[in-house]
């Protein structure tokens, strides 16, 4: 039995309670409430009705209020959904005074750094960590293979909804600064 | 530059600006070693999130900090298999002489096509804005040089052809 076994390759750390691989990430969580999907829906629900009766602001302003950091992967995903709706809904021309009244309300640059962590969330999904199979030559039976004219891995799709995020972060950068995405970086709290 | 080339560099300069604060840290496993910390993950507290930035389904940065090395995986536009070859020749060529690059990895981030390792002892010896401005000076103009390969690839091939086909006129 034991014959099979490389013990060299063993990573002897990750066995140890004590060492710093096993450190508890827990404790550097700030407690959040536990969200369930349900509520997400509800929550959704309600935004989807304000972005409707033409209130985008309103919309948005709630959804960064209540993000659901409680949530299990289901609810963020559904979550997220509804802010990218919301993003696309509002226009180019409006993007900066929204933003700069949300940056002045009350705690406006917690709303802020939220709507940068879905921004990048937004622009982390849409595409599976590797789609090999896309990228796998596919040589004819003549030989030859077409360069043209062929679905290559998905192409340019997508770009449209990436612009909309992109310009909505070019815009959120210019008003509150970089300490936004380092704080993105380091928040425990993920949307 | 195209329309939505400018906002996609422009938030990758953003993001690795902020991604590019690194403090040298020592390895908390083994004594007397210094290793960056996103390539060993020995210690899940230092690890930040990691960060995407996309232009669309086939183009995007992955930026993974921690407190003293960030890593930066690109993946670069391909939109037919002649691109994807000519892309997979032009990393190996750079990545088989990656000590010449200093900042960059041997082997790319699976799902990504070259990979960047910066680490706190890079960003003490060069500028942090320079090392920035290098690799958006690499995207932008890595994509240039595809498509130009590839368009004299197309003049040679045609040429050849039509000398090959030539005799049986």
């Amino acid at each position: 039995m034991a014959t099979n076994i490389n013990w060299r390759t063993i990573n002897i750390d990750a066995l140890d309670p004590d060492s710093s691989t096993n450190f508890d990430l827990t404790t550097l969580t700030p407690a959040v409430q536990p969200i369930s999907t349900a509520e997400v829906q509800t929550l959704s629900g309600q935004i989807r009705t304000l972005v409707r009766g033409g209130n985008a602001e309103g919309a948005l302003m709630g959804a960064l209020e209540n993000a659901p950091y409680g949530a299990d992967d289901q609810g963020k995903a559904l979550h997220l959904g509804v802010v990218t709706e919301v993003l696309g809904q509002i226009r180019q021309a409006e993007m900066t005074p929204i933003l700069q009244r949300i940056y002045q309300s009350d705690n406006g640059s917690e709303l802020c750094d939220t709507l940068m962590k879905y921004l990048y969330k937004g622009m982390g999904q849409g595409h599976p960590a590797t789609n090999s199979t896309s990228r796998n030559m596919t040589p004819q039976s003549t030989g030859f293979t077409q360069a043209g004219g062929r679905n290559f891995g998905g192409g340019e799709g997508g770009g449209q909804a990436m612009s909309v995020l992109l310009s909505w972060h070019e815009k959120l950068v210019e008003m509150v600064g970089p300490g936004s995405i380092v704080r993105v970086m380091s928040d425990r709290r993920t949307v | 530059m195209s329309q939505s080339l400018r906002p996609y560099l422009a938030c990758v300069r953003q993001t690795l600006t902020a991604a590019l604060s690194l403090s040298d840290f020592a390895s908390q496993t083994s004594e007397r070693h210094n290793v960056p910390e996103i390539e060993a993950a020995s210690s899940p507290e230092v690890l930040l999130n990691p960060l995407t930035v996309s232009r669309n389904q086939e183009e995007r940065v992955l930026v993974e900090p921690s407190i003293n090395s960030v890593r930066v995986s690109i993946r670069i536009k391909q939109a037919d298999e002649i691109e994807h070859i000519l892309v997979h020749k032009f990393t190996r060529f750079l990545t088989q002489r990656a000590e010449a690059f200093f900042i960059l990895r041997r082997k790319p981030v699976p799902g990504y096509d070259i990979s960047f390792l910066i680490t706190n002892f890079h960003t003490e010896d060069m500028l942090k804005h320079k090392l920035v401005d290098f690799i958006i000076q690499f995207m932008e103009e890595v994509d240039k040089e595809i498509s130009e390969m590839k368009l004299f690839l197309n003049a040679r091939a045609r040429f050849v052809a039509e000398s090959f086909l030539t005799p049986f006129d």
